[in-house]
């Protein structure tokens, strides 16, 4: 319980670093930070397979794509101009009264299952077995949307050399 | 032992401000990485589900979303890389040429 509530504040504090912060670096580092503490809370759940490739990919190979975007791009801070700070607050004021509408009928729904589930790990075997008998179609079918991906961001990525002469 | 109903309460509080940001900020890669945050609480919902219903299914879902999410990112960098290129900012006001 201690490590979910020290998680779950650095999430929370990290999000809204990732909203707040006007230097894009700043947000990057909170959702890096959001990231890594929430691996932990997947491995706190007993989703240990889970828990690694998000270390691996989301916070190890998407945040550090957006680094190198950052990097190269070599913006300049965003501005806050006096029109868009009413509507931020705005924003800011519809989505807390999103919560309070939301929060209690959640907490509601879900307490009944405070003590349920722990037969179930999330280990490398049984996702295994899982993927390769069940889900074999849709793990194909992701390779397929992997390669696509790929080709899309080498063509979008280039240069157009034959219109520039 | 943590009941579920705080992990679907901390999964709604991060979708909530994730969906504020992506309103708020004009900059596209903060509006990009608020939409990661947007699954990352999605997929926090979905495995802490899976462990409550003792099925796996939900972390196979987890899966195959960050396997979208990485494609996206992929795709989505590009394009904004390539916007950049043309109107030379990457603010999202800056791109309003079919606007009025």
């Amino acid at each position: 319980m201690a490590i979910f509530i020290i998680l779950a504040a650095i999430i929370l504090v990290s999000s809204i670093g990732v909203v707040a912060f006007l230097n894009p670096i700043y947000s990057a580092m909170c959702l890096i930070a959001s990231m890594l503490c929430l691996a932990g809370l997947f491995a706190q759940l007993d989703a240990h397979f889970l828990a690694t490739v998000q270390i691996i990919v989301y916070a190890g190979a998407i945040m550090v794509l957006v680094m190198f975007l950052l990097m190269l791009l070599n913006l300049k801070y965003e501005k806050p101009k006096k029109m868009r700070t009413f509507y931020s607050i705005v924003t800011v004021l519809v989505g807390i009264l999103f919560l309070c509408v939301i929060l209690p009928p959640l907490n509601d729904f879900f307490s009944p299952f405070a003590g349920a589930g722990s037969q179930v790990v999330g280990d490398v075997k049984s996702m295994g077995e899982l993927l390769y008998t069940k889900y074999v179609f849709p793990f194909e079918i992701a390779s397929v949307l992997i390669l696509a991906a790929m080709v899309g961001a080498v063509m979008l990525g280039k240069r157009t050399y034959g219109k520039e002469k | 032992m943590v009941p579920i109903s705080l992990y679907m309460s901390l999964a709604a509080i991060m979708f909530t401000i994730g969906v504020v940001g992506v309103v708020i900020r004009r900059n596209s890669i903060v509006v990009f990485m608020c939409i990661e945050l947007m699954l990352n609480s999605v997929n926090l919902s979905f495995i802490a589900l899976s462990r409550t219903v003792e099925n796996l299914d939900g972390q196979i879902a987890v899966f195959f979303v960050m396997v979208v999410a990485a494609a996206e990112a992929a795709v989505g960098l590009a394009i904004i890389i390539s916007v950049f290129r043309n109107i030379k900012s990457v603010e999202t006001t800056d791109a309003a040429e079919l606007s009025a």
